[in-house]
């Protein structure tokens, strides 16, 4: 049992130890690192083409392709949140002693042994050198708390005393943010959506999932835009959406890329777009007997051709054929023959390789409906990460630039001089509360010049 | 009168700076170094009308936006933050012999955004993505960051110097009259390194929060992220280790030189080695 509570001691000086928080902080940067070497989210045989089974073997027991999501890199973010929780709280007692410390009395002897005091004499008398020095104090410290008025005239005054809590602030926000993420990543969810326009979808593809997430709602295009500068770069993408449950209309608004819509927690995010080929229509020219004839084809939908014993069918579509603009790849199935099949330049009518079979092809009509791809999101955990964000900065800035600095004061009478003893001390930055305790010092010594 | 050859005498000003601190410190001529100091506020002030004035051909183009959205724009950018943050130092610890780094780093910037064929200097309208009033916030806050772990980087390497040159010394009490002395440097770099830290904080949720506005995930481990989330990592063990470890001097110096890699990897290494969500930076 011994050991055993050795161990659990061991473990928890471990996770309570600074030196711990700083291995942490450099192993996780480090861990990160390596995930910006590999590209992230590879597919099993890409991985194995590009870096042989050998070395596939080891990037997949380490997760290495997944890295951020990796067993491992989410235990080391647990570790570092548990060290910071332990050692916050290992440090609360010496905070609340700190602040709690209340002196009675001081002794004159021990303030010269601070590493910032100043002694001066004056010939004015205690009651007068406190009246000359107090509002002095008072304007850079705030109240004076006075100890003793007689023989000896004794006081504190201190600044800063909540600075100390920053650093709980600053920690605590930190855990906030991770316990967000969690939140986040355990009750939410991210995919995407492509919507025809004119359409309606509830289905989510999840990302990296073969899974979908059926909305209580559907989702509608009613219009996708894309908009363009004179130079050919987009300006503006927008999708008219409307949202409905149980066969209503219930909102209609517009999303734009940074501007996205949130409906019943779900926010959609305008993120790409892209057309399918619905319909052509076509001219066919026989090319022995100049016979004409027009032809509707639904996309890869095969068709009778008028007057034959075949079939005509679309079986592929492409925006930019090898930079000569749109193209399709048509096939011809006749009975009596084996199929043939070829590519036909849309944009270019007298191209004399559109031809399939014995008819030489033209492209009366791409009927083209486009579609928009939306980001779709759900993260419960949001509000949390985001105030931990506010908090955090806040917590920063203000441990950075404030700090709690004390001052003692003792005034002895004497003849035909008095002595007094400043003293001062601070938290943090100590070379910067050391020119603002020697200016206060000149202040004093001016002060306290005979008037 | 345009803002690109307002930005060409700005590079060459800043070398002549660079130069002016530079032979000063090399030949030990105190007087030299005030027309440093003089050369790089002015060209400094410049370089601000020339920003200015980019923005505003910008509008003439009709598609006005800040200065703030390429490479070249970025670098300009740099420059102008890092003088800024290194003449109020300047100001208020009265040490004039500490820009030679500065000036050099400013030069560099404005001549390789100036020189390089891989920066474009047109004036571009903007891409969707980066159309967000969070545009401004979240690239001011990071240069700003990344200015002051650059000159974090020239008080490191002075530390280190000069306790190569002087090891003996190290008392505090030594007084070369040209730098700070070793406790005085170790100080300014400690406070250089929470401005550039809380900045780079800024910076990165500034970021976050408009990736959760664009396309609705505050962090996606885009490379860019990650490696700032490394620079930020890195500064944060070093801050740990100078408050609670009691880490002074050499280490938290050379520990701020590798912050600065990393944060230069951040900046350039993405753009050029890695892909991702911030590809436009690069062109």
């Amino acid at each position: 049992m011994a050991t055993d509570t050795g161990f659990l001691r061991a473990t928890y000086n471990l996770l309570g130890s600074i030196r711990f928080t700083v291995f942490l902080l450099l192993t996780l940067a480090a861990g990160a690192l390596l995930g910006t070497l590999l590209p992230q989210g590879m597919s099993q045989p890409e991985i194995l083409m590009r870096y042989g089974p050998q070395r596939a073997h080891w990037i997949q027991l380490l997760r290495l392709d997944d890295l951020y999501h990796a067993l491992w890199f989410q235990a080391l973010l647990l570790l570092l949140g548990t060290n910071l929780t332990v050692c916050t709280l290992n440090r609360l007692p010496k905070t609340l002693k700190i602040l709690s410390r209340k002196e009675n009395e001081i002794n004159p002897e021990r303030l010269l042994k601070f590493g910032q005091h100043a002694t001066f004499a004056t010939p004015l008398a205690l009651d007068q050198a406190r009246s000359a020095m107090e509002p002095e104090l008072v304007e850079r410290f705030g109240r004076l708390r006075v100890l003793s008025t007689s023989p000896s005239f004794t006081a504190v005054a201190e600044k800063g005393r909540w600075s100390h809590w920053m650093l709980y602030l600053v920690h605590g926000s930190v855990l906030l943010i991770l316990f967000g993420a969690l939140l986040g990543s355990v009750l939410g969810f991210k995919g995407f959506m492509n919507i025809p326009e004119g359409e309606s979808t509830a289905q989510v593809h999840l990302f990296g999932r073969e899974q979908t997430v059926v909305l209580p709602f559907e989702v509608r295009c009613d219009r996708f835009e894309v908009a363009y500068y004179d130079n050919g770069m987009p300006k503006d993408y927008r999708s008219d959406l409307t949202i409905r449950s149980q066969g209503e209309d219930v909102e209609k608004r517009s999303i734009r890329v940074n501007d996205p819509l949130t409906h019943a927690g779900v926010t959609f995010y305008q993120s790409s777009y892209g057309s399918d080929l619905q319909e052509v229509e076509l001219s066919l020219t026989k090319a022995d007997t100049q016979e004409n004839f027009r032809v509707s084809l639904p996309f890869r939908r095969p068709v009778a051709l008028p007057g034959t014993a075949g079939d005509l069918q679309v079986v592929e579509f492409r925006e930019d054929f090898q930079g000569f603009g749109p193209a399709l790849a048509i096939g011809l199935y006749r009975d009596d023959q084996e199929p043939t099949g070829s590519w036909i330049l849309a944009d270019r009518p007298d191209f004399h390789g559109n031809r399939v079979g014995d008819y030489q092809v033209q492209v009366l009509r791409l009927d083209k409906r486009s579609y928009t791809g939306l980001q779709v999101k759900k993260d419960p955990g949001v509000w949390l990460v985001l105030t931990g964000f506010v908090t955090l900065l806040i917590g920063m800035g203000l441990s950075f630039y404030t700090s709690h600095c004390k001052l003692w004061l003792v005034a002895e009478a004497g003849n035909p001089t008095s002595r007094i003893v400043v003293a001062g001390r601070s938290n943090k930055n100590s070379l910067a509360f050391e020119s603002e305790f020697n200016h206060l010092c000149e202040r004093l010594r001016l002060r306290l010049q005979a008037r | 009168m345009n803002s690109s050859l307002l930005l060409s005498i700005t590079t060459f000003a800043y070398l002549i700076c660079a130069l002016l601190y530079l032979l000063a410190v090399i030949f030990r001529l105190r007087p030299l170094l005030l027309f440093g100091t003089l050369s790089g506020f002015a060209t400094w002030l410049l370089q601000t009308a020339a920003i200015l004035l980019r923005w505003k051909e910008s509008h003439d183009l009709g598609f006005g936006h800040a200065p703030l959205s390429n490479l070249y724009e970025s670098l300009v950018f740099g420059a102008w933050a890092v003088m800024l943050i290194y003449l109020i130092t300047e100001v208020k610890t009265k040490q004039r012999a500490l820009g030679v780094f500065p000036a050099t780093v400013a030069f560099l910037a404005m001549a390789y955004a100036s020189f390089s064929p891989e920066v474009s200097a047109k004036i571009q309208p903007l891409l969707p993505a980066l159309k967000s009033n969070w545009l401004i916030a979240h690239v001011v806050t990071c240069f700003l960051g990344y200015a002051a772990f650059a000159i974090s980087f020239g008080l490191s390497a002075v530390y280190v110097f000069h306790g190569f040159s002087h090891p003996e010394i190290d008392d505090g009490r030594h007084q070369t009259s040209w730098v700070p002395d070793r406790k005085h440097l170790d100080e300014l770099n400690y406070q250089m390194i929470l401005f550039g830290f809380l900045l780079l904080s800024l910076g990165i949720i500034t970021g976050a929060v408009w990736a959760n506005s664009a396309w609705g995930s505050y962090w996606s481990w885009d490379p860019k992220e990650t490696w700032s989330l490394i620079t930020w990592l890195i500064y944060a063990a070093l801050l740990h280790a100078r408050a609670v470890q009691g880490w002074r001097g050499d280490r938290v110096a050379w520990l701020s030189m590798v912050g600065f890699v990393s944060m230069l990897f951040t900046y350039f290494g993405v753009n050029f080695l890695l892909s991702g969500l911030h590809s436009y930076g690069s062109s």
